[in-house]
């Protein structure tokens, strides 16, 4: 298996790192987008797991696209993101998240994610993201 | 000898052996502290976000590295996965900073290590880390 499922297009990057690891996909409309990633060799460790950092890497990614939509793609950083690892994922495995909002303040926005491989859990992240130049 | 080797600490020992670590790396560690495990990296262009800041995610990755790491010396464990993972970040890093992180164990059950970890460049804070790892083999 590779590449993207149909129905789904290639997400334009900015980041030098996650152009690194990418490519990422995405299907549907502004404020309810899926995101999607193909787990490649270079993404795992020996064993042919996903590394946690990939995986982390691809939430801050999605969960920060999110937020972009959110808010007509203000700048903004993560404060801070909390991750649970439930399940391994593998090589040649498609992982799918559809971020949700949680709440959004004048100067924060909560996100959360919950991502899966063929609908079954794999990890569940919160971010919290500060818009600059707001208090 | 790279730029970015002649930078490092004294004692740096290269651990991005394959995989993730060494596409995302290279990383190494340093010399211990007493009971802290010490883990560095120079950020590289790879590295960064769009704005010239280091990205978050090699930050959690630098992170889960260096205290997966730091759970298998403290416990002699083949091996220890992830189980979570919290992240505050601090401030930014820039692009050729020498970002290190000192790695505490909190404690150890028969199955579980729970771990913490502060990164900084210089003298200033980056990002701060817990979480939990479960004993494999």
């Amino acid at each position: 298996m590779s590449g993207p499922r149909d129905g789904y297009s290639e997400v334009r990057l900015l980041d030098p790192f996650e152009i690194h690891v990418g490519p990422a996909f995405s299907a549907g409309e502004k404020g309810a987008r899926r995101y999607a990633f193909r787990a490649e060799p270079r993404h795992c460790n020996m064993r042919g797991v996903v590394h946690g950092g990939m995986l982390m890497t691809l939430a801050d990614m999605t969960l920060g696209q999110a937020v972009w939509d959110a808010t007509d793609n203000a700048a903004c950083v993560t404060l801070n993101m909390q991750t649970q690892f439930l399940k391994p994922a593998m090589a040649g495995e498609w992982i799918e998240v559809a971020p949700e909002l949680t709440r959004r303040t004048r100067g924060m926005v909560f996100m959360r994610g919950d991502f899966t491989v063929g609908g079954e859990l794999v990890m569940t992240v919160q971010s919290v993201w500060k818009l600059l130049g707001q208090d | 000898m790279s730029h970015a080797a002649m930078r490092l600490p004294d004692g740096a020992e290269d651990i991005s052996s394959g995989g993730f670590n060494l596409f995302a790396g290279p990383f190494y560690r340093l010399p211990d502290a007493g009971e802290t495990r010490r883990f560095a990296f120079i950020a590289l262009p790879k590295h960064m976000n769009a704005s010239g800041t280091v990205h978050g995610g090699l930050l959690m990755t630098f992170a889960d590295i260096a205290m997966s790491r730091t759970s298998r010396l403290s416990t002699g464990a083949r091996s220890c996965s992830t189980v979570s993972l919290s992240c505050d970040f601090a401030g930014p890093g820039r692009q050729g900073d020498l970002i290190e992180i000192a790695v505490t164990v909190t404690k150890k059950t028969r199955t579980l290590v729970f771990l913490s970890g502060q990164l900084t460049t210089g003298e200033r804070a980056v990002m701060t880390a817990t979480g939990l790892w479960r004993i494999v083999q």
